[in-house]
């Protein structure tokens, strides 16, 4: 029954996780051009960045088509609305690995340190896997895998937390500081990522239950959720 | 000052005794009916049970002779005539109801004249129809007092009656048939011999068994077409004729009182025919009733 | 020196994403590509001399789903009757204009409406089965057009193609009026689908029906329109943006001073536009329901 709003709802969600494919390109080139200070690949990943926005408007207008003519209802609309959000945050994820690669490019030719770079290698592969786990959870329906995120998001926000201690200790080198102050700004770029990867869960269990919900609320320390009240 | 509404269930007196005398009135009027017609009935089964033999059926008219007096050329006249009459009013009225329901453009003048023509026909009393016969089919065609012009007169006696029937019958299948039949590609013609003529059959065939019931009583327009009184031949198409209530009606006109029991034994022959005419047509309009 | 391409592909979070979909995808890329069926160039059709619709043109094009909407009286029933010249049977309707159907005009003086309707097909609103049985429903086109072998093989693939044959075919010969009023309808399709049609118009075909029946015709449609170019007239506007690929908006002009109203098309085009942006306010207005 309503095999065309199935079939399109299907693809809506089939375009959404092909951007997020994307997504997870872009993020691993941009902090692969990072590590290694490759210009070349942090052009590329700029470039590649005008893929993901035709996906993303091709999905806006996909959205836009379907509610005006399809008129879905209960798990449907929840499902094109999640689908809305979602293509949002993957669409900010693409752009904040944009501005890592520019990062990138701004400064490299200014020599780095090395533990701080190890610290974005962790963090990044930790947004990454918070990438995955949120698309998964999303196409499985499952809002208990995509709470989990709360506590990978946990992991990036102390990694963060600590590369802003490591630069303020780097010391009187005028070059290492504005270093430094860059790659703050990468570090917060990819917190924000994770941050994304969060909102994304929460879109599952939105989908899921039907209620909005945030997982982590910022009045509250950090450690205890509204549930916990 | 509020209103204390009337509690439910109390109907007000002048409603009630108004409805109740409106009842006790429409019982009456049924029973007037009923009663005159049982009466009559009974009345003529006492008088002609004694005369319903095998004889009746067999014998032809004796006017000297009550005793060995029966019906036979009356009967069979009765039948033939029945027979041609469906065989001439059922193609005639049918075709004629075709033309005016399906094909017929109602504004043209000749087509109303025909309407016109068909409702006037209905009104005429039948005697004239008998003047009608006697002048043209007997005298003017030359056919003489035979069978074939009863059967002729009374075809245009109930002609009238078969139109309405089947132009009621035509015109009760829904339009919307019809337009299913016209989208499929059909044309005017196998619309009407598909679809609305089957439709209509059941209609059709009531209105006409109800046309005979009605010609079978008829005794003016074949008195003046030549049905005879004294007949002792078994009837044929250009022969001379007689029908039951011809024979009937002479049956009470001769001054012996067994004549009168004849008379009335003819009577129930022909009511007893009617009904299970009345009855068939009845079955086959509750049988063939379709609910759109 | 890694570059994009190298960069470690996702692992497989691509849910979904299988041959189906693609297909689809790729077919709704392809329907941009517009054959066209009808021509309607200038259509004027008026009932006793007063136009009831005006001057409209658009191009029906082929295997897609056409809806019509618009508010009562603005004409759009009188437009698609045109397409299988059904307005003929009307007396009192004359059309001015053309409709080009493969290159000759439907009105032209050559042009016998009786094959039309064997090329276009036509749904009815309110289901309206022939009072026979299934079978003979859908054999009745077939029949009609001459095809007497294979009939049975016919009877099934119209069957099937309507979605149909499971429920009946175990009771192919019970009576058309014993199958539900969504059955109905679709047996209606089926009867036109036997005799192989390029188009299927239906007037209204689901507003007599229940919200699963009207479902599962529009599913149907969605099936039909790979074979068949379909084109819908719908007072239900959330209808013609589930089913349609393109959408004519109708409306009425009114003329105060005659006393005159008057069917126009204000505006044909894809349905998505029409219902997320569409050109003129009119329509605007319409689907948003301020229509006053």
């Amino acid at each position: 029954m309503r095999v065309t709003l199935q079939a399109e709802l299907d693809q809506l969600e089939a375009a959404l996780q092909e951007e997020g494919a994307l997504v997870l390109r872009a993020l691993r080139g941009c902090l692969n051009a990072l590590e290694q200070s490759d210009v070349e690949l942090a052009d590329e990943v700029i470039a590649f960045d005008d893929e993901i926005d035709q996906s993303y408007l091709s999905i806006e207008e996909g959205i836009q088509s379907l509610l005006a003519r399809q008129t879905p209802v209960a798990v449907d609309l929840r499902l094109v609305l999640a689908i809305l959000h979602n293509n949002l945050h993957l669409e900010r994820m693409a752009d904040y690995c944009v501005t890592i690669a520019k990062l990138t490019k701004l400064v490299a030719d200014v020599p780095h340190d090395q533990t701080i770079l190890e610290g974005f290698d962790e963090m990044g592969t930790r947004a990454e896997e918070m990438i995955r786990v949120a698309l998964d959870s999303f196409r499985d329906r499952n809002a208990q895998r995509a709470e989990s995120l709360v506590d990978l998001d946990e992991l990036i926000d102390r990694a963060n937390r600590r590369v802003v201690g490591h630069v303020l200790s780097l010391g009187s080198d005028l070059a290492l500081r504005e270093w430094g102050l860059r790659m703050i700004i990468v570090s917060r770029c990819l917190e924000r990522i994770g941050d994304h990867a969060v909102d994304i869960g929460e879109q599952t269990a939105y989908l899921v239950s039907g209620e909005f919900r945030e997982f982590t609320d910022a009045s509250h320390d950090p450690g205890t959720t509204p549930r916990d009240l | 000052m509020s209103t204390i509404p009337a509690p439910l269930g109390q109907r007000p007196r002048g409603d009630k005794v108004r409805g109740t005398i409106f009842y006790v009135l429409l019982l009456i009027s049924v029973a007037v009916g009923f009663i005159v017609l049982f009466t009559l009935i009974v009345d003529v089964v006492q008088k002609g049970i004694g005369y319903i033999d095998p004889l009746f059926f067999t014998e032809p008219n004796n006017p000297t002779n009550p005793q060995e007096a029966g019906a036979k050329p009356a009967i069979l006249g009765t039948i033939y005539l029945m027979v041609l009459l469906l065989m001439f009013v059922v193609p005639i009225g049918v075709g004629t109801a075709i033309y005016l329901e399906e094909y017929a453009d109602r504004e043209r003048w000749y087509n109303r004249l025909l309407e016109l023509n068909i409702q006037n026909l209905a009104a005429v009393p039948s005697i004239v129809y008998g003047i009608l016969g006697l002048a043209f089919l007997v005298r003017g065609l030359g056919l003489g007092r035979v069978l074939l012009a009863g059967a002729l007169i009374l075809t245009l006696l109930v002609l009238p009656t078969v139109i309405v029937a089947s132009r009621e019958a035509i015109r009760s299948v829904p339009d919307s048939i019809r337009q299913g039949a016209y989208a499929l590609g059909a044309t005017q013609w196998q619309v009407v011999r598909r679809q609305v003529l089957p439709a209509a059959i059941p209609g059709i065939a009531t209105g006409s068994i109800l046309a005979l019931a009605r010609a079978i009583g008829e005794t003016a327009p074949l008195l003046l077409v030549g049905a005879l009184t004294y007949v002792t031949v078994d009837p044929s198409l250009l022969g001379s004729f007689t029908a039951l209530p011809v024979q009937i009606y002479q049956w009470i006109a001769r001054p012996q009182e067994e004549f009168r029991y004849l008379a009335a034994a003819g009577i129930m022959v022909l009511l007893a025919i009617l009904l299970t005419m009345n009855a068939f047509a009845i079955w086959l309009r509750n049988r063939y009733q379709r609910r759109w | 020196m890694p570059d994009m391409e190298s960069a470690p592909a996702a692992p497989a979070t691509i849910a979904g994403l299988d041959e189906k979909i693609l297909t689809e995808r790729r077919e709704a890329v392809s329907r941009t590509r517009r054959d066209v069926l009808f021509d309607v160039d200038g259509l004027t059709v008026s009932y006793a001399d007063v136009p009831a619709l005006k001057n409209v043109s658009l191009e029906i094009y082929k295997n897609f789903v056409t809806a019509f909407i618009g508010p009562s009286g603005c004409g759009k029933s009188t437009f698609i009757r045109c397409f299988n010249r059904m307005n003929d049977l009307i007396p009192t309707a004359s059309v001015e204009g053309k409709i080009l159907y493969h290159g000759t005009d439907l009105y032209g003086h050559e042009v016998d409406s009786v094959e039309v309707r064997k090329r276009i097909g036509m749904v009815f609103q309110k289901p309206n089965p022939f009072p026979k049985s299934i079978y003979d429903n859908v054999a009745f086109g077939p029949r009609i057009l001459g095809w007497k072998k294979e009939l049975d093989d016919r009877v099934e693939r119209a069957l099937r193609n309507a979605a149909l044959w499971d429920e009946v075919k175990n009771r192919l010969k019970s009576s058309a009026y014993g199958l539900s009023g969504g059955q109905q309808q679709r047996l209606c399709i089926a009867r036109c689908l036997a005799v192989e049609p390029d188009v299927l118009l239906m007037d209204e075909p689901a507003s007599a029906l229940d919200p699963i029946s009207t479902t599962a015709i529009e599913d149907l449609m969605h099936t039909l329109k790979r074979d068949y170019t379909i084109v819908i007239v719908t007072h239900n506007m959330q209808q013609a943006a589930r089913v349609a690929d393109m959408t004519a908006f109708f409306s009425v002009e009114v003329d105060e001073e005659q006393d005159r109203r008057t069917g126009i098309l204000v505006e044909y085009d894809e349905t998505p536009t029409i219902f997320t942006n569409p050109g003129d306010k009119r329509t605007e207005d319409y689907v948003t329901g301020r229509f006053g």
